[in-house]
């Protein structure tokens, strides 16, 4: 009697889909500022209540608020660079959700796809867009791997994504340091040869942004961004392409039924994300500031996580993945621009965990939205998608055994 | 032969946190928070086994900071608990918002610790829970691993709980139909999970090494320990095997400098890597057969008959 | 009656869901060793009224009586504890459980917390060797027959003795004969003393066993008789509120070519070491509906998934139109002429949480006329779902752009069958195509597949009504454990004796493939 659905982070109802985000994004702040209110009062040396909240609020708070406003027109800058990449994880792994799969290797794909711009660039000495090429096809490739597992072997992409984090990041780790005499390694500096001083032809262009904002890691990959995001949604929407992934997201059986090669499109699917994750690297590690040390990289990029906050924050939807991303950045800025003293920059890491978290059950707020609505029938509809609930393929294959007549889910209410 | 010392130790480990994975699977929740069950659990223990005075009697030091890590564990995975039974959310993307939250909150939590430097490491005596016999160092995480395991054998399988238990993780409206109440045998099922995970976090931090950087959480070992889980297919005896089986692959990156294995110069790196692929290839195999509690992730509706 | 005669009363309940009144201000009175029908067609509220009888759900209004005080049930223990037990549609049994585990579950004998398995199934072979009721106490429910799962989930009741017993819908999965051997341990049951409550949509049953009838309709009780004093005809006209006929309007008609070709073909099952399918071959000619009854569980479903390529079959050769496809793609097979209208719509047969016009186009959005270089031409799906929901009377809430998942059964299978049949198949596969539908949308769909062989199409149907089989069809094959074992003219043959052939007890067919034309 087992009901199963595609996953609901595909949208529904815009407005509500939106509404639910907000409340999602408006608790995570007021935890996160409670958390500040909490250190900053274990911080505390018998001063007044109000002088503990007040530090709260200017030594962390505000930054958080404020994001990259706090110290324009640099951190403003800083806000829409770190956007940009981000920007590319949430596409990763909103694509993959809509398939009905949930790319948790995002984080490994860009891994990978930094090696693939940081060889492309200091080995093979080609200019930026040649490098942002050898991204994402170390990442499309690095995205192959769980969906070829879960297409022909059943197991589940997050599994063979997680082990493939680790797996990639040990590797890119090796491979770069070579034994302290690796090609990309200058141990006189304990990092990657620079860019920008060294390879100047493959750093991305900025177009006087650079100038405008006042740092040095704003460039056009802001833009490059923006528009992989459009055509990510010309894809999805408007072509036959995107009908399928969607069909086989929302019901595989289905999709089999309509002629549709199940098994095709999931491992397109983690092709296309696994790609999207490694052009996101390529933005960031081609900038020019970003560097990468193969000896303390020991955790996974938290930028491929980010993502997931991102896709979730926005439905999946990769327009609204633009702004979520926009706004996940804008606290993590605002984070690194906290005082370090008092508060640790992993405060925006925390409130974007609860984010994540209270995106788990945002169909819960969507229904509550709408039920106040006058969209009652609406309401019902999510009511009954909350009965057969949002779910993603369960941890280990079921046997595909097409289920017989007495199939569950058909009754009108008897 | 410190092979055995790694193996008994990393064996315990999986052991411990694939048992709570398979009792909260079993309940019909999928768990994967274990990663960061594991590394709140190891938090709040080594807290608490610095935060002991010196003098306390060993035995005391045990027993507080076991328990300490376990009760961390139980309410951590509360979260879990309460958004996948009761309020019915995606258990999937619950869990990975719970191990994105328990590294940040363990690296906020030890800088407060270290308070003026910016160091995410604790430093710890770990002798009060190494024993000595017969020249092979051994962790009293043996023992305690094991006699859980004789327990989580005989209550899954020789009592009245254990078997409300699996049924609701087979077929959950079956187990509602005779009464069993299916949303507290899965909150059980879920703050299990959580006490084993606690320990078994505690038990990988505490007797290896004096020192412990939270930045990297548990480094995988609660990804590992799910492989475990499926490996043995969700059943005590069978995931001991596994554990152990797991936990070679895992060992030879400490034993990678000393021994046989130096003399191939494989970088380190290559050993970390191991126990992943390992995972993989198994799991490459075995797949097919593989048999999951049927109504697992699949959050209970009673309306849904 | 005198009140104190009633075991049970239900008075006045009304449960509503979002959007439905399941059950609307019902009175319904059980008396004391009697079997009590209750009569509604899919959707009357039969279920949900006993769900709220057995603690499953809670009334929103109205009062349950035992024996003539207010009683409160808000769970399936407050309900084993007044002595109600219920055997459900879907049998509430754990698979991978043994018999005597699923028994004792939630009333298990323990000492000390552990489980005193020994004691349980002692009771268990007691009360099995009282009531005739053969079980293997150790044998896991995975591995036992229906007929035994549905004897386990009976004694589940008496292990708990319970007095008042109710069924839903018990004899959907057992052969005629099985039927029978139940309406005996009914009646021996209610000799001893206990009350049966029956749900049923099968007019004869109550005939042959009920004492007294309810008819629910639309959520509404209509009237309780005694059965003595109705008729067929009186009681399916209660139920569906006004005269049927039962007959299907069909001319006579010779068939032609052969369409579908079906040689030895072999399935295996996934669920044993057994084939599910065995050898089968017979054919399907131009204007003509060939029926396979049987049933559920004998193969059918494998039979039909091999058709229509959903599963591949490990021997055989199946040929449609003279081209052999044995190895064609779903997509091939529809291309090359196949219609498939899915036994479960909701798993095959749409895509909920797409719109109408999407569902509208899902086997056919890669033809030219809907796309153009990989991009979708929504004009053009528009028009055609238009076309489809006009031609067809497609009811929904916003017509094409209307979610599927809002629309109501009869109307999702509506619009399955529009897209199956304007696709012009030389071969319609429909597969149980009636089930759960008011008797309106049955008309219709029955229209709709004499329609098609009226136009000289090929028709394979497959059910499980035997109403359904009698009146729609031109030829009857019955499949018993995967070969078809029997061949009819639905003019020259009667219920009972297709019921002998699916229940194994015979067999026209010699074994091996030979066929009878």
């Amino acid at each position: 009697m087992k009901k199963k659905n595609g996953s609901p982070f595909i949208g529904g109802d815009a407005l509500a889909s939106i509404g639910a985000s907000f409340i999602s994004i408006i608790i995570g702040l007021v935890f996160g500022f409670l958390f500040l209110f909490l250190l900053s009062l274990i911080n505390s040396g018998g001063e007044s209540f109000s002088t503990i909240i007040s530090n709260a609020w200017k030594y962390g708070f505000k930054q958080i608020l404020m994001g990259g406003f706090y110290l324009p027109p640099i951190s403003i800058g800083q806000e829409i660079a770190a956007a940009a990449p981000l920007i590319l994880t949430g596409l990763s792994v909103g694509f993959a959700f809509k398939t009905g799969l949930f790319n948790i290797g995002a984080a490994g794909q860009y891994t990978l796809g930094a090696f693939g711009a940081l060889f492309f660039a200091i080995v093979l000495k080609l200019p930026w867009w040649a490098c942002l090429i050898g991204a994402t096809l170390f990442g499309a490739f690095w995205g192959a791997i769980p969906g070829i597992f879960k297409a022909y072997l059943n197991i589940h992409e997050v599994i063979t994504s997680i082990m493939f984090n680790w797996i990639g990041l040990y590797a890119v780790n090796t491979i770069m340091y070579g034994g302290g005499a690796g090609v990309m390694y200058d141990s006189s500096k304990t990092k990657v040869w620079d860019l920008r001083s060294l390879f100047p032809a493959s750093v991305i262009p900025n177009l006087g942004l650079t100038t405008f904002f006042k740092n040095r890691s704003t460039t056009i990959a802001i833009f490059l961004a923006i528009i992989i995001a459009i055509i990510i949604y010309i894809i999805i929407d408007k072509t036959t392409f995107g009908y399928e992934l969607k069909a086989t997201g929302y019901n595989k059986s289905a999709a089999r039924y309509a002629g549709i090669s199940e098994k095709k499109n999931i491992v397109l699917s983690m092709v296309i994300a696994g790609a999207l994750a490694g052009f996101g690297a390529g933005l960031y590690y081609l900038s020019g500031i970003a560097e990468w040390k193969p000896l303390d990289s020991t955790a996974l990029p938290a930028i491929g996580f980010n993502g997931i906050a991102v896709a979730l924050l926005a439905s999946s939807n990769p327009i609204g993945t633009i702004f979520s991303a926009l706004f996940i950045s804008h606290i993590t800025t605002g984070g690194s621009l906290m005082n370090s003293q008092y508060f640790p920059p992993e405060i925006a890491d925390i409130i974007s965990g609860i984010i994540i978290y209270l995106c788990a059950f945002s169909l819960l707020f969507k229904q509550l939205l709408m039920k106040r609505s006058s969209q009652k029938r609406s309401a019902e509809l999510v009511e009954s998608t909350l009965k057969e609930p949002p779910h993603i393929d369960s941890l280990v294959p079921e046997t595909d055994i097409p289920e017989s007549g007495m199939a569950a889910g058909e009754e009108d209410d008897d | 032969m410190l092979l055995a010392k790694y193996t008994l130790l990393y064996s315990v480990v999986l052991m411990l946190v694939a048992l709570g994975g398979a009792f909260t699977e079993h309940s019909g929740v999928i768990n994967i928070a274990l990663e960061g069950t594991m590394t709140i659990g190891g938090l709040v223990g080594v807290i608490a086994l610095v935060v002991l005075p010196p003098g306390t009697p060993t035995v005391t030091i045990i027993i507080v900071s076991v328990l300490a890590a376990g009760i961390a564990g139980i309410l951590y995975t509360s979260l879990l608990a309460f958004a996948s039974v009761n309020l019915k959310a995606d258990q999937t993307i619950g869990g990975t918002a719970l191990n994105l939250l328990a590294t940040a909150l363990a690296v906020v939590i030890v800088r407060r610790f270290n308070a003026g430097t910016q160091s995410a490491k604790l430093t710890y005596n770990n002798e009060p829970f190494l024993i000595d016999i017969g020249g092979l160092t051994v962790s009293v995480f043996l023992f305690i691993g094991v006699t859980l395991l004789i327990f989580a054998i005989i209550v899954m399988y020789k009592t009245r709980f254990g078997l409300r238990l699996r049924a609701c993780g087979e077929h959950p409206h079956a187990a509602d139909s005779v009464g069993v109440n299916v949303s507290k045998m899965r909150w059980w099922g879920v703050l299990i999970s959580g006490f084993l995970g606690g320990i078994g976090g505690f038990a990988y931090i505490v007797p290896a090494v004096q020192t412990w950087n939270f930045e990297v959480g548990v480094a995988g070992m609660g990804f590992l320990a799910l492989a475990v889980m499926i490996f043995g297919q969700w059943k005590p005896g069978r995931i001991f095997f596994a554990a152990m089986f797991f936990a070679v692959f895992k060992s030879m990156a400490n034993i990678a400098d000393s021994t046989f294995l130096a003399a191939l110069e494989w970088p380190k790196e290559i050993y970390n890597m191991m126990p992943f692929i390992a995972s993989m290839v198994i799991l490459a195999f075995t797949s097919k057969k593989s048999r999951a509690p049927k109504a697992e992730g699949i959050p209970y509706d009673k309306s849904g008959r | 009656m005198a009140e104190a005669d009633y075991i049970i009363e239900m008075l006045n309940i009304t449960k509503d869901f979002p959007g439905v009144r399941a059950n609307d201000n019902i009175t319904l009175q059980l008396k004391k060793g009697e079997i009590h029908a209750l009569l509604g067609e899919n959707g009357a509220g039969k279920s949900t009224l006993m769900s709220v009888l057995f603690g499953l759900y809670q009334a929103d209004e109205g009062v349950i009586k035992k024996n003539g005080e207010v009683v409160n049930i808000s769970n399936p223990n407050d309900a084993n504890d007044l002595h109600i037990g219920m055997v459900h549609q879907h049998f509430m049994l754990v698979e991978c459980f043994s018999v005597l585990d699923n028994i004792i579950l939630g009333v298990e004998p323990t000492k000390a917390g552990l489980l005193q398995e020994n004691e349980g199934r002692q009771k268990v072979i007691e009360l099995s060797e009282k009531y005739g009721l053969h079980v293997e106490p150790d044998a896991l429910i995975e591995d036992i027959s229906v007929g035994m799962q549905q004897r386990v989930e009976i004694l589940k009741m008496l292990y708990r003795d319970n007095e008042i017993l109710i069924f839903d819908e018990p004899t959907a999965v057992l052969t005629p004969q099985e039927i029978d051997e139940l309406m005996e341990i009914m009646r021996g049951f209610t000799r001893e003393g206990k009350s049966i409550l029956f749900i049923t949509h099968k007019l004869q049953e109550i005939m042959d066993v009920s004492d007294r009838v309810t008819v629910l309709r639309r959520g509404k009780c209509i009237g309780t008789v005694n059965t003595a004093d109705t008729t067929v005809e009186e009681l399916s006209s209660m139920m569906v509120g006004r005269p049927v006929s039962f007959a299907v309007e069909k001319s006579d008609r010779k068939p032609g070519d052969v369409i579908l070709d079906v040689e030895g073909v072999t399935v295996s099952s996934r669920l044993h070491k057994n084939n599910a399918v065995k050898d089968v071959s017979f054919n399907v000619r131009q204007g003509e509906i060939v029926c396979l009854a049987g049933i559920e569980g004998n193969g059918q479903d494998e039979l039909v998934y091999a058709l229509t390529g959903l599963e591949k079959q490990s021997d055989g050769k199946i040929t449609l139109c003279g081209q052999d496809i044995s190895k064609s793609s779903i997509r091939q097979r529809s291309v090359d002429g196949m219609s498939h209208i899915p036994a479960d719509r909701h798993k095959f047969g749409l895509i909920l949480d797409y719109t109408l016009e999407q569902n509208m186009v899902l086997e056919r959005y890669w033809e030219p006329r809907f796309q153009r270089n990989g991009f979708i031409k929504f004009d053009a799906v528009r028009d055609y779902s238009d076309k489809l929901i006009e031609q067809y009377d497609v009811r929904s809430g916003q017509g094409s752009t209307t979610v599927v998942r809002s629309m109501s059964g009869g109307n999702q299978q509506k619009a399955i069958v529009a897209r199956e049949i304007d696709k012009d198949p030389e071969l319609l596969v429909a597969v149980q195509p009636t089930r759960g539908l008011d008797v309106g949308a049955i008309e219709y769909i029955h229209k709709q597949l004499v329609a098609q062989r009226d136009d000289g199409k090929a028709v394979l149907l497959v059910s499980l009504e035997l109403d359904e089989v009698m009146n729609v069809s031109d030829r009857i094959l019955v499949m018993y454990e995967g070969e078809i074992v029997g061949e009819f003219d639905p003019k020259k043959t009667t219920v009972d004796e297709l019921g002998l052939y699916m229940a194994g007890a015979k067999r026209n067919i010699a074994k091996k493939g030979a066929e009878v034309r």
